[in-house]
């Protein structure tokens, strides 16, 4: 028995390195072939492989920062402002709701929109209660600090440390589900947030930042696919995912090679990377991933 | 003052070194991470021990801050390898034995790194590493 688990083990870690390790022979990330663990194995991926995915997706502050040094100015158009976190019936609702409106935080936080980002607080706490892991919220210090702007970095360490904390109690507590869907949420809210933004502002740093999106999808697909056959819900999520993969499918990154050159600043070191990445997408295939995120994000927000 | 409340804020939802690694990070770094890094004797010139994987995106500044407790018998540095598994950058300078305590990182090839950590001649130690972006 023992010894299956070990097999077990093995082959989920194999599956994990293959899928990070999947650009290193060639000067081309393409996806694997194996799209995704097996149901059974993924069930059984380590909990330090899990933490791993969960830190790989972007944060939406940082897509939020890009959007700000390309000087686009803030719309609350972005935001889900139709999701009711009165109205979110099941588990599955909430959690996938407490993600995107985290996205929808980290955003406001960047462009500090305090009164935005008060509202969408108090909705963040009603979901965080549905799902009794509002204890990882301290509300009140997040409150005053919205209001307080000159404390942007204290509210985002502590907006992202109650996620954070959040994401480890549900994992560790057999709700890995429930924290799949939170980080779910949070990259599919930024992806649409950075895509509608290149509809109305095409930048191409920004256009390269969805191409490069292919890089982490699959491991979003992993860590949905242990509840892809939990429920309705989930099997349409894990459907959606593929769609999104499918238009990803023959968006080109390439690698030119260089080495990292250094220089000793201010008592500390500057690292300048000459290694480069290189995104190949036409507009069309732009425009394909466009709208099918915003057909998924709006058909989840809807629903809830 | 705002630096108190700053301390103050972290303390409440952490333990008060990461609060202080973030303010160290400067006015023009944004927090996006942290690693609490708590590690006993290791061999002296060992690989990191501890290791953890986050993705880093092309056309971002990245700052790597390093915060050592003052019980600490090592300095803490760190590794950041790219996915085919090359040194990207290393705070501890081998030639000269300098630990820097910040780097920042222009980061040009977006994928996912992985950052190990350890404390200077594999010594015991407590520290943490902050992941900021510049503004």
């Amino acid at each position: 028995m023992k010894g299956k688990s070990v097999l077990i083990l093995f082959i989920a870690l194999f599956l994990v390195s293959a899928c990070r390790n999947s650009s290193k022979n060639s000067s081309e990330f393409v996806f694997p072939e194996a799209d995704s663990v097996p149901v059974g194995e993924a069930e059984k991926l380590s909990a330090e492989a899990i933490a791993d995915i969960s830190r790989n997706i972007a944060s939406p502050v940082e897509i939020a920062n890009l959007l700000q040094t390309l000087s686009v100015p803030f719309s609350p158009d972005y935001l889900a402002s139709s999701v009711d976190a009165n109205n979110q019936p099941t588990a599955f609702d909430k959690a996938l709701a407490l993600g995107i409106l985290g996205a929808d935080l980290g955003y406001l936080n960047m462009y500090e929109k305090t009164g935005t980002s008060i509202n969408i607080l108090s909705d963040i706490r009603k979901l965080a209660e549905g799902l009794k892991v509002g204890q990882f919220f301290d509300f009140e210090a997040l409150k005053k600090l919205s209001l307080n702007k000159s404390n942007l970095d204290s509210l985002l360490f502590l907006s992202i440390d109650s996620y954070n904390q959040i994401d480890k109690y549900l994992r560790e507590n057999d709700r890995g589900h429930l924290s799949a869907l939170m980080i779910i949420g949070v990259w599919l809210e930024g992806q649409h947030l950075a895509t509608q933004v290149a509809r109305q502002y095409p930048d191409p740093i920004l256009k390269d930042r969805i191409g490069e999106q292919k890089i982490i999808l699959n491991d979003l697909i992993m860590l949905a696919s242990p509840y892809c056959t939990r429920d309705s819900e989930f099997d349409s999520l894990c459907k959606y995912l593929q769609d999104i993969k499918e238009k990803y499918r023959e968006i080109k990154i390439t690698y030119t090679l260089g080495e990292p050159v250094s220089v000793e600043k201010n008592g500390g070191l500057v690292v300048e990377q000459t290694e480069t990445s290189n995104v190949e997408m036409t507009d069309a295939q732009l425009a394909a991933i466009t709208e099918v995120t915003r057909n998924i994000r709006d058909r989840l927000v809807i629903n809830n | 003052m705002l630096i108190t409340m700053g301390i103050m804020t972290y303390g409440q939802s952490s333990d008060p070194m990461v609060g202080k690694c973030i303010l160290n990070a400067g006015p023009d770094a944004r927090y996006l991470k942290d690693f609490r890094v708590q590690l006993g004797k290791g061999p002296e010139n060992g690989e990191p021990r501890f290791r953890a994987q986050m993705s880093l995106w092309k056309n971002t500044k990245y700052r790597f801050s390093m915060c050592n407790s003052e019980d600490s018998e090592g300095k803490l540095y760190l590794y950041l390898k790219d996915d085919a598994n090359k040194v990207v950058l290393s705070s501890f300078d081998q030639k000269t034995g300098k630990t820097y305590s910040f780097i920042d990182f222009i980061c040009n090839k977006s994928g996912i790194y992985q950052l190990s950590y350890d404390f200077s001649g594999g010594m015991k130690g407590s520290g943490v590493g902050v992941v900021s972006m510049i503004k």
